[in-house]
């Protein structure tokens, strides 16, 4: 029978067991590298370097994780952490160069596809609607769930995803009429 | 396009728009990075408790004139009435199953939290 999360976490816990850690770390490898492939905007040596960091810092942190988050959002939010860590480093954080971002947007490189253009929409956003749209609708946390990954405010975060979709329909308009 | 279905769709495509990234390798490189388990010193755990336990009943050897009392209390032992032996022997079993009850309960909720 296939451990739970939990289940992994007690062995890793209790016997230091790195093998219990390594099925940690394959059951969550995909959407922990791709929150932060979103984050980083498709920066994709940048974002599993994070995501090894992540890795890293929960197995060394792992006895300050109390089971009262599911095992993926405590995760999420030591990635965001090291996320936001080193945007702060490379000064790249929230806000600073957005406009730059933007600006470096060249329309004619857009895909025609749908994806691409769910992409692109979805880079264009601040990192905070990003961020909360990423957790509550493409990897499926609940409000409550990314307020706790994100560390902010439950009401912030139902503002944020509410301002991300709203962006990111106006944008793909053309797709849904 | 009504609002709910409009927000569903959404949440479709972007959920589509993020498919399954291959381990290749990632899990090796992060275990890699691991630091060492803790398994040095459990591993000379049982040789220092033997080694200390073996030292401790020297020194009591030692110091008790060759465990002499030893053949004393054994004696004294033989006058104990039967029952008593039994009853000893029961209420030292439900003490250490006791003990055992506890620890397993504390382990429990440790390991839950």
């Amino acid at each position: 029978m296939e451990l739970t999360d939990a289940g992994l976490v007690a062995r890793v816990l209790v016997d230091d067991d790195q093998h219990a850690f390594g099925e940690l770390v394959r059951r969550h490898q995909s959407s922990v590298r791709g929150l932060l492939r979103q984050l980083t905007r498709g920066d994709l040596a940048l974002a599993d370097d994070l995501a090894q960091d992540a890795f890293v810092r929960a197995y060394k942190n792992i006895r300050g994780f109390r089971g009262e988050a599911k095992f993926s959002t405590w995760l999420y939010r030591i990635a965001y952490n090291c996320f936001r860590e080193d945007a702060r480093r490379r000064k790249e954080l929230v806000g600073i160069n957005e406009e730059q971002w933007q600006a470096e947007q060249d329309p004619q490189t857009v895909d025609p596809g749908l994806r691409h253009d769910l992409m692109h929409a979805l880079s264009l956003l601040p990192l905070h609607e990003r961020s909360a749209v990423l957790l509550c609708c493409q990897n499926g946390l609940s409000h409550d769930e990314a307020a706790r990954a994100l560390d902010i405010p439950l009401g912030t975060v139902k503002t944020n995803v509410l301002r991300g979709r709203e962006k990111l329909k106006k944008t793909l308009a053309v797709w849904t009429q | 396009m009504n609002e709910q279905i409009e927000q569903d769709w959404l949440d479709r495509k972007l959920q589509e728009a993020a498919p399954y990234i291959e381990d290749d390798g990632f899990t090796a490189r992060v275990l890699q990075q691991l630091p060492a388990p803790r398994q040095a010193g459990q591993f000379l755990r049982p040789f220092i408790l033997v080694g200390m336990s073996a030292l401790a009943s020297a020194l009591t050897y030692v110091l008790s004139d060759g465990g002499r009392f030893i053949l004393v209390e054994m004696f004294r032992l033989t006058t104990i009435p039967t029952l008593w032996v039994v009853a000893f022997a029961m209420a030292s079993g439900m003490l250490v199953m006791t003990g055992g009850i506890f620890a397993a309960m504390s382990k429990s909720n440790h390991i839950q939290s």
